[in-house]
């Protein structure tokens, strides 16, 4: 089919094999590319296994649209059995190896086993190497990224872990480019474990899309369209950072790890101080709508800003000055750290010292003890030990009420929305196929421009809608959502886009069913890794159902307990799943996985 | 006194983060936003609840108008 390399690689770390193998047209159009192939294939290969034992395997996956001249698709999905949550964990990463990736003629590249040493893996078109890493491990992911690019040009695409990957800590990442990270649940753990540094990919080939002249056409006029946005110029200054401000009146922002929605200090550290301190802009290859906003941190270094991590690094601990939740950013980076969980976790464990759960006096806002956690949770010691394999974990340790306040859904902590008075956005996290991200259906601005507190079956059925385009059809094309939600670049333009690069038309409702079909093969998934996995895993945090916000324009709300049952019902029910949340034979035949529909049960 | 806040790029439309106005009786908020004010994607809450273009804005009410944002 046109617009892949048809190939997969498989690189077995534990004896040094390499093989190429070829990608069935069912699998590409029953799949389309990055989330669906990686779950395609964890599903096949990859069944009770220790998510950070040698039988795990780690997948980098592109779609038709990945590393295409189109509008902000420099993108690629990492995914594995998640070392943080037991089930399925994926992300995607902005970053050159999406593009090299797609020029050197892979769809897809496969780890497996553990290589007996320290190692990273070239691949140069057909010529594929494992190579000693030792000068690369133990640096962090800033410093093995010049490394790598000096010893083999910047021209070439770099996947790469910092120390937080090799320590195994559970919510490490894959890192590029100095700030682009992917795959929360722990994935830079899983390489980690591999003995993987880094891979590094140069392509020279081009990719054979069916039209390519039309393509380059389509692709202009969507970058004209971007340009051309009302609001485009108005996220140029901020980025996402808009969104501080947003939340903060919309009391959703997180704050004191969760406990409110409004910070007293948020003025401080908004998408306007932002501006005041622009020294620059990153973001990832195609885009011309880069997120990443530059300031000169609390150490006098560059950070890359965007809402989540300030979000979480910032109001969720207590932090009000915007160069030092830059400089927490930066170290996060690094180390190889997620941002989100590193705040949750950091929240915890200020909030288990206010409530005297453990002995040191950690105090919210505390930039210092901030650093110093940073550090002791990228190394797994001293107080951030607690904390290294997740809030679900460190709050089955210290008990005594603390899983209350843990901040996650499936063990993956939440992202930097506050839902007390949010309960679709609380459905959202509490049913993304990966644990409480907001990537898959960021429903909480749809649902307050229409009736945040109601819990209506239109609530539901909007939030699948969204999971259908987001989780599914984004996260398996693979490109960028941001285009379209953040802007309003048009939906259409994607079928339109497919049809140039594969030469076959795809109806939204044929890619929704595509969606689906992945969404329902990862619940999957979660089923047969996860015994005890059913309904009892799809609530957010207590603290959102027990204790109201006290400040702020939804002061005194919660989300309501019997009324969330009723939506998750409504959902399980609309998604052909069984009160339990598991799909049933039906639904699964429907989409066409009968074989899955038998293994399940 | 009525209050008007503007949110986003919504705020570099109409020139100001906030609009206070007297009004001697109501009027409709469509009055009050420039005639290129978009219909879509935005989100209107009138004393936290939700309205449109064309509710009715009295002196003592407080209005916010922010895009729909998606955060990351």
């Amino acid at each position: 089919m046109n617009g892949y390399g048809d190939r997969l690689l498989r690189v077995d770390l534990s004896i040094g094999k390499i093989s190429k193998e070829t990608i069935s047209d069912s699998m590409k159009s029953d799949f389309l590319g990055g989330r669906g192939f990686a779950v395609k294939i964890l599903w096949d290969e990859v069944k009770n296994v220790d998510p950070l034992s040698d039988k795990n395997k780690l997948i980098f996956a592109v779609g038709p649209l990945s590393g295409q001249l189109l509008p902000s698709a420099g993108k690629m999905v990492v995914a594995s059995k998640s070392p943080l949550t037991g089930g399925y964990g994926d992300g995607n990463i902005g970053t050159m190896a999406s593009v090299h990736l797609k020029k050197a003629g892979y769809d897809a590249v496969v780890l497996e086993g553990k290589s007996p040493k320290p190692c990273y893996v070239l691949i140069e078109d057909e010529n594929i190497q494992i190579l000693d890493a030792s000068d690369l491990w133990g640096k962090n992911s800033f410093e093995a990224q010049d490394l790598l690019e000096k010893k083999h040009g910047k021209n070439s695409g770099v996947l790469l872990i910092g120390p937080g990957g090799e320590n195994l800590i559970r919510f490490a990442t894959v890192m590029s480019q100095k700030g682009r990270a992917g795959g929360r649940p722990g994935m830079g753990a899983v390489m980690g474990s591999k003995n993987v540094k880094a891979l590094v990919i140069k392509g020279t080939g081009n990719v054979s899309n069916f039209d390519d002249a039309r393509l380059r056409d389509l692709g202009k006029k969507g970058y004209d369209e971007i340009k051309g946005k009302e609001n485009y110029e108005f996220w140029m200054k901020q980025g996402t950072m808009q969104a501080f401000e947003w939340s903060n009146e919309n009391g959703c922002l997180p704050t004191y790890n969760f406990r409110e929605g409004v910070f007293e200090f948020s003025k401080e550290m908004d998408g306007y101080v932002v501006e005041k301190l622009h020294a620059g802009r990153k973001g990832c290859p195609m885009c011309n709508m880069q997120c990443g906003h530059i300031i000169k941190d609390a150490s006098d270094q560059q950070a890359e800003l965007d809402y989540e991590n300030i979000g979480m690094l910032g109001p969720n601990i207590g932090i009000r000055s915007l160069p030092q939740a830059g400089t927490l950013n930066r170290l996060a980076d690094e180390w190889g750290l997620d941002t989100i969980s590193l705040g949750s976790s950091i929240g915890f464990l200020m909030e288990a010292s206010e409530k005297g759960l453990i002995p040191e006096k950690v105090p919210w806002g505390d930039f210092e003890w901030a650093q110093k956690l940073i550090v002791e949770i990228g190394k797994g010691e001293g107080l951030g030990k607690l904390v290294s394999q997740g809030v679900k974990a460190a709050a089955e340790k210290i008990g005594k009420g603390s899983e209350k306040w843990a901040m996650h859904v499936k063990g993956l902590e939440a992202s930097a929305y506050n839902c007390h008075a949010c309960p679709g956005m609380a459905l959202a996290f509490g049913t993304c196929s990966i644990g409480a991200h907001h990537k898959d259906a960021w429903i909480i601005a749809w649902e307050i421009a229409t009736d945040r507190f109601s819990y209506d079956k239109r609530k539901v059925e909007k939030l699948i809608e969204f999971q259908r385009v987001r989780g599914g059809f984004f996260e398996s094309a693979t490109v960028c959502r941001l285009p379209w939600v953040e802007v309003s670049f048009g939906l259409h333009w994607y079928p339109v886009y497919l049809e140039a690069i594969t030469g076959e038309k795809r109806s939204w409702e044929d890619l929704y069913q595509m969606g689906d079909r992945v969404l329902n093969l990862i619940r999957a998934y979660w089923k047969r890794e996860v015994p005890s996995f059913g309904r009892k895993w799809d609530y957010p945090p207590d603290r959102w159902f027990e204790e109201p916000q006290s400040e702020g324009k939804v002061k005194g709300m919660k989300v309501d307990r019997e009324k969330y049952e009723q939506m998750l019902s409504w959902y399980y029910e609309l998604r052909g799943w069984d009160q339990n949340g598991i799909p049933t034979r039906e639904t699964l035949e429907n989409l066409g996985l009968k074989e899955v529909a038998r293994e399940i049960g | 006194m009525a209050e008007i806040r503007f949110f986003g790029y919504l705020s570099e439309l109409v020139g100001t983060r906030i609009k206070e106005l007297r009004l001697e009786k109501p009027v409709t908020l469509r009055e009050l936003v420039p005639p290129t004010f978009p219909e879509t994607n935005i989100i209107i809450l009138i004393n936290q609840k939700v309205g449109d273009l064309d509710s009715e804005i009295t002196d003592r009410d407080s209005v916010v108008l922010m895009p729909v944002l998606s955060g990351g």
